[in-house]
């Protein structure tokens, strides 16, 4: 039971021992690295053990389901915390060999602790406005992370970040404001029992419609993604594959967690609507993604196309199409992650990440280009890579739902994002014109492709075990569209006040 | 607010400081059953320990506080997360709370106490912190002081920085370079 609350309290004492040991030193790192460790090995606990048996509740200070909040983890929770966990171990290894300690920004490892138990929060908690609290925490850290080791140039691309989301806040607790006056509640599971029956209640749907719009916000969701594709690329690497792997994919679980647990399965037109929104999203994202020059541009607006295929199935609303979405979701934070990652060794080896000024790095630096090689074309999705399963499971669905529009875009914006993918592989790998340099003196970016490499062997595991992997997130997307069960677990949970319920 | 100290500015805060933080502890210790908490009393207590940078100067501030304000923050939060984990080490779900009602003390009567009260003041732990660092920056960057005394800076910033306004003038310099 305690080792639901592990994935929130854990990154928190973290974050608070790295503020009192202020002065970045080697035994900081480590520390910081260890917790990671640990954080990792708690959510794959936590993983195990919901694969058996289901949600797992804890009622915070010991009471009872709709008067006390809940943390509830169940399948999907505990992989969505497992591949946070996985990110920001890699992102603080990556960040070691990147920055010697004396140059290391002091307030970077804290924040990160503060942003993952944000994350964390938002995955485990079973009320709405608690939720929005989690929300808070990770944003909060997220602004201040943005900001933190960007200059003055690049400090007014946060501008619209932290506005859009500020005004995104604001509508969410619109939003619950709504909900509690519906329902008297902002518990999930009681959310979940009072709202059977009035799936044609215009007041349900307009409550669906205004979640689409927060949620959908938080995902970059077509139109309201201009925040993400100018805010991302002034990070530094290893926080980048951070916030590329996790921020966006927080705004599609709780998609996936109102939509299937929440609310009734029966709102057929705003899903219907959430389908297009996702299909409009993957076209304009990649067209972004082909009009920029620059790698971690590109790479920034391939997020939000690659958001566009969950959402996309999401959308079709069947129960293999969420068991799609979650597989989608897990091969695309290592993929992205990764891929971030990449960026930010070879604009180390180049000194630029301008597609004009890059060059010669398949000839100097084969590991590099081979690690590249796998991840974008798993990112476009090439069998028996990661990334194809995910798309061939939502087109399959597609064509069986008779969604060919749909399906054609998926397929128009896969092959816009290999002409992408293409353009950095023809531009920083392949180019071998003589006068760009290739710093290899600069032995920072050994250690750094050690962890390339370990996410390329990890979304390869993904791809080659894509059978076992499917399973767990057809398990996943059974626990999170089992509206009933999720309630009976809440409310099995023996605590104060059960008896006045 | 200028640097010339007015004597009779100085000594009416002074008085007034110790009065607002009699109403914060107040405040403080009412909590949990009755309006007032942590959060509250914290501002109580920020707003006086602002008066008293206004009467003897931002940068007398370190000697009157003898802490880093987000040390005291930290310290904050690590104690209301402190009172949660307790309970865990109990083997109890995480945050619950104990209390213990005693009846008959002398001189206080009935008196309430409870594991909420010390999340209550990591709270106002917190809130002091928090409020007070935000407000001290400003208040040195406004005067033209440095955002960071020496040995908060490898703390709080890295040697890879530089103040805003030197790098916005350098660029400038550089604008002005390439103007015709």
């Amino acid at each position: 039971m305690h080792l639901v609350t592990l994935p929130l309290v854990v990154p928190l004492c973290t974050a608070l021992l790295l503020l009192f040991w202020g002065r970045p030193s080697r035994g900081r790192r480590a520390m910081a690295t260890a917790s990671a460790v640990g954080q990792l090995v708690v959510a794959l606990g936590l993983g195990i053990r919901t694969y058996d048996e289901g949600p797992w509740v804890l009622p915070v200070g010991n009471w009872a389901a709709p008067f006390g909040i809940v943390l509830v983890a169940d399948l999907l929770s505990a992989v969505m915390i497992v591949l946070g966990s996985w990110t920001a171990l890699m992102a603080i290894v990556y960040g070691s060999a990147e920055l010697s300690v004396r140059v290391e920004h002091p307030l970077r490892l804290p924040l990160m602790q503060f942003l993952v138990a944000g994350i964390n929060l938002s995955f485990l908690t079973g009320d709405l406005f608690n939720l929005f609290v989690a929300f808070e925490v990770m944003l909060i850290a997220s602004y201040a992370l943005l900001t933190l080791e960007a200059d003055d140039w690049d400090i007014k691309q946060g501008f619209p970040y932290v506005a859009v989301n500020l005004a995104g806040s604001t509508l969410f607790l619109c939003g619950a404001g709504l909900a509690y006056r519906l329902f008297g509640t902002l518990n999930f599971a009681d959310m979940a029992q009072r709202v059977a029956g009035m799936a044609d209640d215009p007041r349900v749907v307009s409550l669906a419609l205004l979640f689409l719009a927060v949620f959908g916000l938080k995902a970059g969701l077509f139109p309201l993604y201009y925040w993400l594709p100018n805010s991302y690329p002034i990070l530094p690497a290893p926080v980048a594959a951070l916030y590329a792997g996790m921020l966006t994919k927080v705004g599609v679980y709780v998609l996936l967690r109102i939509f299937g647990t929440v609310l009734p399965h029966e709102l057929s037109g705003v899903h219907a609507l959430l389908a297009w929104l996702a299909g409009a999203t993957m076209l304009l994202g990649v067209v972004g993604a082909l009009s920029r020059n620059f790698v971690r541009g590109i790479l920034s607006y391939h997020i939000l196309s690659q958001v566009g295929f969950m959402m996309l199935a999401i959308g079709f609303f069947t129960e293999f199409a969420f068991a799609a979405s979650i597989f989608y979701i897990i091969h695309h934070i290592v993929v992205k992650s990764s891929l971030f990652l990449i960026g930010g060794t070879a604009a180390l080896l180049n000194r630029t990440d301008n597609l004009d000024r890059m060059g010669n790095l398949w000839r100097h630096a084969p590991g590099l280009g081979v690690a590249f090689l796998f991840q974008a074309l798993s990112l476009a999705g090439l069998p028996p890579l990661s990334g194809f399963w995910g798309k061939f499971a939502i087109a399959m669905e597609g064509l069986r739902l008779g969604e060919y529009v749909l399906v054609g875009i998926s397929l128009v914006a896969s092959i816009l994002t290999l002409l992408s993918m293409l353009k950095i592989w023809n531009g920083a790998f392949w180019n071998a014109a003589e006068d760009r340099e290739v710093c290899l003196w600069d032995w920072r970016w050994v250690r750094m492709n050690r962890v390339n490499l370990a996410m390329v062997a990890v979304s390869l595991g993904i791809g080659l075990g894509a059978e076992g992997v499917f399973q767990v997130a057809t398990r996943a997307a059974q626990q999170v569209r089992d509206r009933d069960g999720y309630a009976a677990a809440v409310f099995a949970v023996r605590a104060k006040g059960v008896d006045v319920r | 607010m200028t640097d010339v100290r007015s004597y009779i500015f100085d000594r009416l805060v002074r008085g007034v400081f110790y009065l607002l933080n009699l109403v914060a502890f107040y405040l403080l210790w009412r909590g949990h059953n009755l309006p007032g908490g942590g959060f509250i009393a914290g501002l109580a207590s920020a707003i006086s320990l602002i008066l008293r940078s206004l009467a003897l100067g931002v940068e007398a501030m370190p000697r009157i506080l003898r802490m880093d304000p987000m040390r005291l923050a930290a310290g904050g939060l690590g104690l209301a997360t402190g009172t949660g984990l307790g309970a865990m080490v109990a083997g109890r779900p995480f945050l619950e709370h104990f209390h213990l009602h005693v009846h008959g003390l002398p001189w206080f009567g009935e008196v309430h106490l409870g594991t909420p009260f010390l999340f209550d003041v990591g709270v106002y732990l917190i809130v002091v912190g928090v409020v007070s660092k935000m407000l001290f920056v400003f208040m040195q960057s406004t005067r033209g002081l440095r955002a960071l005394v020496e040995e908060e800076e490898r703390r709080y910033s890295s040697p890879l920085e530089q103040p805003l306004e030197e790098s916005a003038r350098a660029a400038n310099r550089e604008d002005d370079r390439h103007a015709p």
